[in-house]
């Protein structure tokens, strides 16, 4: 497993110095610089909303990095036989691939920390200019929430990692993650909404089974948004906390062994 | 000892559905230690993908490559063997330096050790004052050169290089060419697949002629002294075996 290592060292280095990477950050900081200003033309709840848009912006630039950074560092490799390089070595493909996620989930941990740190600044402009003192506001319950930021990125490279086993062209990998993100971020609402059967709508029981293979199958990604209990400074349910984590784990093992034991018969010509 | 046998090899590529290339046929070769083998053919003929599988890169369709007795899947094989890629390509934004401690730590080498061969290799292929360059502004020959220092930095038992004299220019095709022969004083087995006839000359002590996929001749060229120029027999082989396209 050194060998992993390695690669996932090799990979952040790419990453980096890729400098794709300063140009998101800088994109994360015009969006900082736009929510204090927002902030300032609501009347009511300031804080709930720069806590917001200030998550929202650490995820949003988590993401980026991973579509087209983390999209990339795979598909160069494989494009351009790079990877030769690699797999020549004593290093085998089940230790590239986990090298390779590994490298991937490193570049959005380093993303979440710095912006995470850098996002509590329109939070604290929003509180110190503009407080009201009913307003409940929680660091801890701020940071659990970037903390579940970056647990939701490692999920969304294990997805890619997953599709880059066996596709060779960044183009598919791209599309085929982001549409298993855009089904795992709305499988729990289109579940939920079926199951309370509110409207006087017949759900045919295949639509419903369809839905519920959706909601295993693909991550679940709405399940990692604590926005709204930062926002509001509800307290955290500890026991979803700790399920959704290992929920996370569960499901990052399951799509890179898959992942592993497709790339493992996968040929280089 | 064969320290490389390919034993029976076929290789079919898929090229579509249900088509397939054949691109090695019943391919069978022993590789003597210490020996400098070159590996000759047309283009299509088949070497770079005899060498892929030895890399473990891709996998016979039947047939079994081995290096020293052992199948080239396990990873102690891999540690013995130093690779040049054809048209090798590398981590674009990385610099060799960077590339050198990768391919080193990968080899259980020590940061000293790696440092002292980084240096030395670098020397050796002339890229010692680019070293902190980012690879994505070299030239194919520079590519190449760091392609070569890659493949030595652990002090590889068996040197397997294809066309690892394309791309450069006089001086480098000579400092290869020195370095093949320095290898081989040191007692490595060093494979290599060449379309220049002159160097394989120089430095070979048997060659190999593969074409479309089934290899034709093998010839002791140190011990038999050549009557005939290696041109004419190359021509005359690929001819008898009925050209070089099928
Ligand atoms: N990925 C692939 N898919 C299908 N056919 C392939 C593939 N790679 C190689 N081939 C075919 O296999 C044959 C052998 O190719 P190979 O690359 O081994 O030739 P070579 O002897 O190295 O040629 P060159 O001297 O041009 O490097 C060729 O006919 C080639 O078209
Ligand atoms: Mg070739």
């Amino acid at each position: 497993m050194t060998a992993a290592w390695y690669v996932a060292l090799i990979t952040f280095k790419e990453g980096i110095k890729g400098r794709v990477i300063f140009g998101i950050f800088i994109i994360a900081l015009l969006l900082f610089a736009a929510t204090t200003v927002v902030t300032t033309l609501f009347m009511r709840d300031i804080v709930k909303v720069a806590v917001d848009l200030s998550l929202s912006t650490v995820s949003f630039a988590g993401l980026l990095t991973l579509f087209f950074i983390g999209v990339n560092l795979f598909s160069k490799d494989l494009d351009k036989r790079t990877i030769y390089m690699v797999i020549s070595r004593p290093i085998s493909r089940p230790e590239y691939l986990i090298g390779k996620f590994m490298g991937i989930v490193f570049l959005s941990l380093l993303v979440v920390v710095f912006l995470g740190i850098l996002s509590s600044v329109p939070v604290i402009m929003s509180k110190r200019f503009y407080y009201y003192p009913e307003a409940k506001f929680d660091w801890g319950i701020y940071c659990v929430a970037v903390i579940y930021i970056f647990i939701k990125l490692a999920v969304i490279s294990a997805v890619i990692t997953f599709f880059a086993s066996f596709t060779s062209n960044s183009f598919i990998t791209f599309i085929l993650s982001l549409v298993a993100y855009i089904i795992g971020q709305s499988t729990e609402g289109v579940r939920l909404l079926l199951a309370s059967q509110v409207e006087k709508i017949e759900v045919s029981p295949v639509l419903s089974y369809v839905v519920d293979i959706a909601y295993y199958v693909f991550p679940n990604i709405s399940a990692f948004d604590l926005k709204t209990q930062a926002a509001h400074g509800l307290s955290i349910n500890y026991s979803y906390a700790f399920w959704t984590a290992l929920y996370a784990i569960f499901y990052i093992t399951i799509a890179i062994v898959i992942g592993a034991l497709i790339f493992r018969r996968r040929e280089f010509p | 000892m064969a320290i490389i046998s390919f034993n029976n090899i076929t290789k079919n590529y898929k090229t579509g559905f249900r088509k397939q290339k054949t691109a090695l046929m019943d391919f069978s070769l022993d590789i003597h230690e210490g020996e400098v083998f070159g590996f000759l053919g047309p283009n299509g003929a088949g070497k770079s993908t005899a060498i892929k599988l030895l890399l473990n890169l891709i996998f016979p369709t039947t047939g079994k490559a081995e290096i020293m007795g052992r199948g080239v899947a396990a990873r102690e094989v891999k540690k013995l063997i130093g690779y040049l890629p054809e048209n090798p390509y590398f981590y674009d934004y990385l610099n060799p330096i960077e590339l050198l401690s990768f391919a080193g730590r990968t080899s259980n080498m020590d940061s000293l050790k790696i440092l002292e061969k980084t240096e030395s290799l670098l020397n050796t292929v002339g890229l010692w004052n680019e070293r902190k360059r980012a690879i994505r502004s070299y030239s194919k020959g520079m590519l190449q050169r760091v392609g070569l220092a890659l493949a030595l930095i652990h002090d590889p038992k068996v040197v397997i290089l294809d066309e690892p004299m394309t791309g450069l220019d006089p001086i480098g095709r000579r400092q290869v060419i020195d370095l093949i022969l320095k290898l081989k004083s040191e007692g490595k087995t060093i494979f290599f697949s060449s379309h220049i006839l002159e160097d394989i000359e120089r430095v070979c002590d048997r060659i190999g002629i593969l074409v479309n996929g089934r290899l034709v001749r093998i010839m002791d060229i140190k011990s038999e002294s050549l009557t005939r120029p290696l041109e004419d027999i190359f021509i005359e082989e690929v001819e008898k075996a009925g050209g070089a396209r099928e």
